[in-house]
């Protein structure tokens, strides 16, 4: 009984004096600290393909000369804000011989013909922002906001030969090559 | 000399020498009243946070939840408290939630897509209003009990840091620069 007595008296005392300490307990504070952060997300622009080659198989003097595979072209950007378009470009090095046969007898980037995701057909005879004048096409043009700095398109591409133009149609036999490049740009 | 001169002398010399001892005899210690000089040492309760270093950098994937950065810090916190009931807590924070990142042109980067890892724990975002800060721009990094055991302590806490870009897809391209403060409290 009496051990019981001093028992809650103990406990009485020893709640007093944690309330007690905790009443009187003041927040200390730490001087700060501090961590510069430095994120940075580069600007990019990027344009692949899904196929690197196409073939023709031409039909003298015809205006359908498809060529064997459509391309793919897939634009990628993470652009800084100020853009406002990103372009993407089909174009040759020259104008008047897009193909050649080596031995004088060309294809006019006139008569290359690029149907973009299955729109018109459409010959590369505008000066664009890289390439020969007059030898390139604005595949697209896509108009950049804050909802779309960071984003992608595909360009589906099918090609055609129209050789009834000027002095195709008496265009020889042989095999034409040439280069036709894809290039995106970002503006301004 | 005459004897009656030799005998005066003599007597001089002895009732000196008696006056002498009865001096000796008589004399006493003496002592000041005492002074006190109150005597009091201070131990101030102390709480200190170091670094290990002050700045992190994070290359940044667009779109993408994990981007962690560059460093680790180790934060050191020290502390001599004299209250046995309570924690010691380490908290991070930004001046404002909305813009813990910014590239200065308007795009932000909030505190709810920064987030720290403790000691290689769960990676948790600055979401919380804490005793420094923005409202909603901080975390509770670690909290420690104090007992009598450890009223004069310490603790480490290796911060790895992470941007999650998920919710913010359209995120422009630049440079983001931000402040994370780190700042202890004993209560």
């Amino acid at each position: 009984m009496k051990t019981g007595r001093l028992f809650r008296i103990a406990t009485i005392a020893l709640g007093l004096a944690v309330a007690t300490s905790i009443a009187s307990a003041q927040a200390i504070n730490s001087g700060a600290q501090t961590i510069a952060l430095n994120a940075t997300l580069a600007e990019s622009l990027t344009l692949s393909l899904s196929a690197n080659a196409v073939n023709f198989t031409l039909a003298a003097g015809s205006a359908a000369n498809a060529g064997s595979t459509n391309i793919t072209a897939t634009t990628a950007w993470v652009l800084k804000p100020g853009r406002t378009a990103v372009g993407v470009y089909a174009y040759f090095a020259s104008a008047a011989a897009a193909l050649t046969d080596g031995a004088g007898d060309n294809i006019p980037s006139s008569a290359f013909f690029i149907a973009d995701n299955a729109g018109a057909s459409t010959a590369l005879t505008s000066t664009v922002a890289f390439g020969a004048a007059n030898a390139g096409l604005q595949v697209a043009n896509v108009a950049i906001t804050a909802a779309n700095r960071n984003s992608n398109r595909t360009d589906v591409m099918a090609f055609n030969i129209n050789l009834t133009g000027g002095t195709l149609p008496q265009l020889p036999a042989a095999t034409y090559t040439g280069t036709l490049n894809i290039q995106a740009q970002a503006t301004p | 000399m005459t004897l009656q001169a030799k005998s005066g002398r003599i007597v001089a010399v002895l009732v000196l020498a008696m006056t002498v001892r009865a001096g000796h005899l008589h004399a006493q210690v003496l002592n000041s009243g005492a002074k006190t000089i109150a005597l009091q040492a201070v131990l101030p309760p102390s709480l200190t946070v170091a670094l290990s270093g002050n700045a992190v950098n994070f290359n940044l994937s667009p779109g993408s939840a994990n981007n962690p950065g560059s460093t680790s810090i180790t934060a050191t916190t020290s502390w001599a408290v004299n209250n046995i009931i309570g924690f010691v807590s380490l908290y991070a924070f930004f001046a404002n939630s909305a813009s813990a990142m910014t590239d200065g042109a308007g795009d932000n980067i909030p505190s709810a897509d920064f987030q720290i890892s403790d000691n290689a724990g769960a990676f948790n975002a600055l979401t919380n209003t804490v005793p420094f800060g923005g409202a909603n721009a901080g975390l509770r990094v670690s909290a420690t009990l104090i007992l009598v055991t450890n009223m004069s302590g310490s603790r480490t806490d290796v911060l790895n840091f992470n941007t999650n870009l998920s919710t913010l897809p359209n995120l422009p391209a630049g440079t983001y620069t931000g402040t994370l403060t780190l700042q202890a409290q004993a209560i």
